[in-house]
């Protein structure tokens, strides 16, 4: 495969946002009617001409070489969100909790790639990102065991590998 | 047999679901600062609404109307951790200093 040049590459993710919003209007609508197809469509393009207009499809902002990766990391989050939140209602319930501050490094390159690792850290229940430094998290958590689970560092590895 | 299959496993992914949700609500209460309350109120967002969304999605079987459910927890995941993220850099910003040792 020969190497994608950039105006390929945007055309192609200009498509896919497209093809994304349409969808996403279909099923919210339901509609297999030729008109209020027709009317889906005026309406697609007016939302993508407004984040066109917005600046919202920068190349960062719609990466896509991880859309085929992102089932796979959304099943491994749910195992993460299940084994986490078991481990946090068990705290609930017995009382052991001991909250604690740490701070944790992030190794992703872009802004989307930091943001995705903030907001997994946030989602796994027992801890929360508070702040982002350029390459470092302040993150709480409820218990010793979790934020040993965090620094691990598997979570950081997983997220900088959906990039590559 | 009355039960069929379907409304059986409902019937557990609601229980499982309304236990989350009552563990959260109950830490909400119990767990002693706003950060740890955060955590408490995550595990409503992610793990009550999900089997709970899980269960409705299997009880109406596969049609457009399980794709709008399915909607939901795609939502939630952008949106939960946004809020928290706010509610918890406002608090540490205005100098509020979380309960427990801390290491930095």
């Amino acid at each position: 495969m020969a190497k994608p040049n950039k105006d390929s590459l945007k055309t192609l993710s200009f498509i896919t946002y497209f093809i994304i919003l349409f969808v996403f209007w279909f099923i919210l609508s339901g509609y297999l009617k030729t008109l209020l197809l027709f009317f889906g469509v005026i309406s697609v393009l007016f939302v993508f001409w407004m984040s066109y207009r917005a600046k919202a499809l920068e190349e960062d902002s719609l990466p896509l070489k991880i859309i085929l990766r992102l089932p796979f990391y959304w099943i491994w989050l749910f195992k993460e969100i299940f084994k986490s939140g078991i481990t946090t209602t068990a705290l609930i319930w017995n009382g052991k909790y001991s909250p604690q501050l740490i701070t944790v490094k992030a190794s992703q390159k872009n802004r989307t790639g930091i943001a995705n690792y903030a907001n997994a850290i946030t989602l796994t229940p027992g801890t929360v990102t508070i702040e982002v430094d350029k390459k470092t998290f302040l993150v709480h958590a409820l218990s010793k065991k979790l934020s040993e689970d965090l620094q691990t560092d598997d979570m950081n590895k997983v997220i900088t590998d959906l990039d590559r | 047999m009355s039960y069929n299959y379907i409304e059986l496993i409902t019937l557990i992914l609601l229980a499982i679901g309304c236990f989350f949700i009552l563990s959260g609500s109950l830490g909400l209460i119990k767990l002693p600062d706003v950060f740890s309350r955060i955590h408490a109120a995550g595990l409503i967002d992610t793990l009550g609404s999900g089997f709970i969304v899980l269960a409705l999605i299997i009880y109406s079987g596969f049609s457009l109307l399980s794709l709008k459910l399915l909607l939901i927890p795609i939502f939630l995941i952008f949106t939960s951790p946004v809020t928290g993220h706010a509610i918890a850099l406002f608090a540490h910003e205005s100098g509020y200093k979380p309960k427990g040792k801390n290491k930095k």
